[in-house]
């Protein structure tokens, strides 16, 4: 690239109104939708039976590492794949007859995929001229989706000579400017680097925001879906492990998988003293009897374990294993990350992770020292160890 | 002139980032490609499908049979077959070599004038053939300027010494072309390593480079393999007693009018051609393993040592001063009466050829020519689109059916031609459409001319624009169907703007292929029409060196004047204001 690429010093600012759909449009919903590459029983299943409701005007992202059936999925909603079953619906209609090409989204992708051989203007009047808007208006809707993205300066340039950041912009313009019902996003922000990236979701989510245009967003970062999203979807080997707001997929995820894919997580064995009431019960972990929100499928019958994110982790110098501070740990390791420091602890119940955010230089622990292990209150979350999701 | 053989370049701001991404569910119920697919299918059946079909049934008729059975049982056959394939070996060999010196010169050793010498090495490229042949007779043959004028020789260059030298002369370019883009994209790193490791530079040559180029020096020598075993051009006129199955073929169509022997041997000479190229496209082209990743590999050493540097010069300057004596003889030649006997200046040949009753060839010619080549080159980029993008299972066979114009002999084309179209096509019955070739066929047999000259020239647009394609992201082509184009508008719109350098590969090669092709035509001439190829054969047969050679400067400067302009049409005007070059 050329010089342009550094940090894009103009957010996306204008009124974006403009482009709002009307109300209550663009309801998404995915019925046990299916894809199966080649047509034996025993091919692999890239996306199996994944059901979905998506709102009018919400943001839901589709999270999963690679090969999960994320991008199928949203592939599928696109129309760019078949599916092998199961339907996909607009505002009630079946849109799985329909091609791709009319149907009312519109795409965001990974590498932008700007056509190089016209200019940014171009580009964003490409899909309004094949609808043949009149010169006036094509004019007009062209200008207020360049001045929404702040791309005025650069309509005459060509995709090249513009940064990383400009280009995904021109990419979310020509998107827009067709006032889809859903955009989809592919991936977008993958291919910039880590400071734009930030700067470029944020300005997604309050575009968004303001249109309240549905929109379904696929990636394998959980900060990106963490950020964005109304609702997440974890998926993993084609399935759905989990649809929630951001909060409760983080803190009460409903698989040992979601727990380990999103953020990280310390599993402590566990067990359970009484059978759950109310989503809480008292187990036994990491030295103390303590009262923790539990997954719905545990029970007394099966083994269990204390999800507890390193965040949560409370080391305390002075050991006294007493009823407070739980159990007596080793610090087997201490990284420096500036604004934290992350210690490995070696317990009686195994190694755990802790993440002590913004320490006093004196309060940071050294390898080899004894410290007391505990849990800040309520944030312990427990999980069956073969849960269903 | 230089034509982009291979690649054509792509800019870096649509290379694809992962280009071994296979999209498996490709959308396909696009009314679009469906129609699209169809009528590709429709145009591949009739050019190439139909005479195929014809000459398979008319060499399994008792009387092609009859031949068949003679391959096997008659002496004479085994020396024709047993010939066919020698000549094949030899100069896969001798052209092969000369390709990689020419290549190796160009891409490694250090030395001035290397741009003369690509185009040197693009000549044959754009002449027709009998340019080199005529030329050598000239120079070399029994009463040759050189060898009798210089050293009083009476040199006997007919048979195979003499194709030896013209076919290896006329077809090397090929190798060359393929070497050196591998020499090229072979990572420098690779020789730094092996030299970091203590290996001196010739035990880096043969251990590290040459194992590199094997697939395709293998290549090159199959493709010259089956280049000059289906030469018709050269044998006639430089063959004396050396029949091969090419030039046995013809006689039996054009001196015994024996049309299903002619079948039964291009049968014959159908077979190896056909192992070759599958040889070729699916073993060969796997073994390779230099990456061709897009980006420069780095500035390549440049080889000053003499112990390389001297032979390897003095070859290849020998060699190139061959090139160049034979095709100035070329253009000199259209100005002497007889050339290399009676040097006295005349421009008579020359009026013969463009204002006299030699002119109609070359207006004919070019017109069809000119006819043929846009057809060609648009749907060898519709057929890479549809291979590379659209098309599931079928895609492996449309490819291979859209490749077999070049893997097929011109004389084999010729001939499935005439058997086929000599009379109206019926299909249950009823009448498809009237003669297109032969003597009462309509508009003088232009029509299957035309045909032919797109069946010749398709391949080469074909892989241009499959390469081309396989480097574009097909996000690309999707963020099109996303704003609400069909595929038909997305590949006017977005494809062929992208891939017009590919387009333009299609298009010069199918222009200068059509101009340049004589095997399958010498079936095809009628009465009414004249081509140039075949007005030369018979030139020359009749000893009329001058006008053959006036023939040959100006089908030389046609084409290379067409390929001109092209360049500056297809850059200028098609896609003006579009150009995407940095």
């Amino acid at each position: 690239m050329d010089n342009l690429t550094a940090a894009d010093p103009t957010p996306i600012t204008a009124d974006a109104s403009e482009f709002a759909p009307a109300l209550e449009s663009g309801q998404v919903t995915l019925s046990a939708l299916t894809k199966r590459y080649g047509n034996r029983v025993d091919d692999p299943i890239a996306v199996d039976s994944v059901d979905l409701d998506i709102r009018a005007g919400e943001f839901v992202t589709l999270l999963g590492p690679s090969g999960c059936g994320k991008t199928s999925t949203l592939r599928m909603i696109a129309g760019f794949e078949t599916p092998t079953s199961g339907h996909v619906t607009v505002d009630g209609t079946d849109m799985v007859s329909v091609p791709p090409n009319k149907r009312p989204m519109s795409m965001v992708f990974q590498s932008y995929a700007l056509f190089p051989h016209l200019s940014v203007r171009q580009n964003v009047a490409y899909g309004l001229r094949l609808k043949k808007t009149s010169e006036k208006r094509l004019r007009e809707e062209v200008d207020t989706a360049l001045t929404i993205m702040n791309l005025m300066p650069y309509a005459e340039r060509a995709p090249h000579q513009l940064s990383g950041g400009q280009q995904q912009r021109v990419a979310l313009a020509r998107a827009l400017v067709m006032r889809p019902k859903v955009l989809l996003f592919d991936e977008p922000l993958s291919n910039l680097d880590a400071k734009l990236r930030v700067q470029m979701r944020n300005e997604i989510r309050r575009l968004q925001k303001r249109l309240g245009i549905t929109s379904i967003f696929v990636t394998h970062d959980q900060d990106e879906a963490m950020t964005l999203s109304d609702r997440i979807v974890v998926m993993n080997q084609g399935r759905i492990e989990q649809i929630d707001v951001p909060e409760q997929v983080y803190r009460h995820p409903s698989s040992i998988f979601v727990a380990d894919f999103i953020g990280r997580a310390n599993f402590l064995d566990a067990t359970l003293l009484v059978d759950p009431v109310d989503g809480r019960a008292r187990a036994f972990a990491l030295g103390l009897e303590r009262e923790v929100a539990t997954h719905p499928d545990v029970s007394l019958e099966g083994e269990v374990l204390l999800m507890v994110r390193p965040e949560s982790v409370i080391l305390t110098p002075n050991p006294a294993a007493d009823s407070v501070h739980g159990e007596v740990g080793r610090v087997l390791s201490a990284i420096f990350h500036g604004e934290s420091v992350e210690y490995e602890v070696e317990t009686d119940t195994g190694s755990i992770v802790a993440l002590v955010s913004d320490p006093a230089a004196n309060e940071i622990f050294e390898p080899m020292d004894t410290v007391s292990v505990g849990i800040k209150a309520d944030r312990g979350w427990l999980l069956p160890v073969h849960a269903e999701s | 002139m230089a034509i982009p053989l291979i690649d054509a370049p792509v800019p870096d701001s649509v290379r694809a980032t992962a280009p071994k991404l296979k999209r498996n569910g490709k959308s396909a119920k696009d009314p679009a490609v469906v129609i699209l697919t169809t009528i590709v299918c429709a145009i591949l059946l009739l050019i190439i499908g139909f005479p195929l079909y014809g000459l398979l049934t008319s060499a399994f008729a008792p009387k092609g049979l009859e031949v068949l059975a003679r391959m096997v049982t008659d002496p004479v056959n085994h020396r024709i077959i047993a010939n066919t394939l020698l000549l094949g070996l030899i100069v896969g060999t001798t052209g092969t070599l000369v390709g990689f010196l020419f290549a190796y010169a160009q891409v490694k050793v250090k030395f001035r004038g290397k741009r003369a010498l690509h185009l040197l090495a693009m000549i044959p490229i754009v002449a027709p053939p009998f340019a080199v042949a005529t030329a050598v007779i000239t120079l070399f043959g029994r009463n040759g300027a050189i060898t009798n004028g210089i050293f009083g020789w009476q040199a006997d260059i007919y048979g195979l010494p003499g194709l030896t030298i013209v076919l290896s002369l006329s077809f090397f370019p090929v190798a060359y072309m393929n070497i050196r883009g591998m020499l090229e994209s072979l990572d420098p790193s690779l020789d730094e390593a092996a030299a970091g490791l203590g290996a001196s530079k010739l035990r880096v040559f043969f251990t590290v480079t040459i194992p590199m180029l094997v697939p395709g020096l293998a290549g090159s020598f199959l493709l010259l393999f089956v280049e000059s075993i289906a030469d018709l051009a050269n044998p006639l006129v430089l063959g004396g007693d050396y029949t091969v199955l090419a030039s046995r073929a013809y006689l039996a169509v054009t001196g015994e009018f024996n049309m299903q022997a002619g079948a039964a041997y291009s049968l014959t000479l159908m077979l190896p051609a056909l192992l070759v190229f599958l040889v070729q496209r699916y073993w060969v082209s796997r073994k390779s393993v230099v990456s061709i990743t897009g980006k420069p590999a780095g500035a390549t050493e440049q080889i000053s040592a003499p112990s390389i540097r001297i032979p390897v010069l003095v070859i290849v300057g020998f060699l190139a001063a061959l090139i160049v004596s034979i095709y100035a003889t070329v253009l000199a030649g259209g100005f002497l009466k007889v050339p290399g006997v009676n040097n006295e200046l005349t421009l008579a040949h020359y009026q013969f050829v463009l204002a006299g009753l030699g002119s109609k060839a070359m207006v004919d010619t070019t017109i069809l020519a000119l006819i043929a080549a846009p057809i060609a080159g648009l749907l060898g980029m519709l057929i890479g689109w549809l291979v590379v993008r659209k098309l599931k299972r079928a895609s492996g066979l449309i490819d291979f059916i859209g490749m077999l114009g070049l893997a097929i002999p011109g004389t084999v084309l010729g001939i499935g031609y005439l058997i086929t179209y000599n009379k109206p096509v019926n299909i249950f019955g009823l009448q498809v459409f009237p003669a297109l070739a032969g003597g009462s066929a309509i508009l003088a047999g232009a029509v299957a001319i035309v045909m032919v000259y797109i069946a010749r020239s398709l391949p080469s647009g074909q892989r241009a624009a499959v390469s081309a394609l396989q480097q574009i992201h097909p996000a690309i082509e999707e963020a099109s169907t996303s704003l609400g184009a069909d595929s038909a508008t997305t590949f006017r719109k977005v494809t062929l703007p992208l891939i017009q350098s590919a387009l333009l590969t299609g298009l010069t090669f199918a222009f200068a292929r059509s101009m340049t092709t004589l095997s399958p035509i010498v079936f095809l001439t009628t009465p009414g029409i004249k081509i140039m190829t075949s007005q030369i054969l018979a030139e020359v047969d009749s000893g009329r060196f001058g006008n053959a050679f006036a023939y040959c400067t100006v089908l030389i400067g046609i084409v290379l004047l067409v390929i001109l302009l092209l360049n500056v049409i297809i850059r200028k005007v098609v896609f003006r204001g579009q150009s995407h070059r940095r």
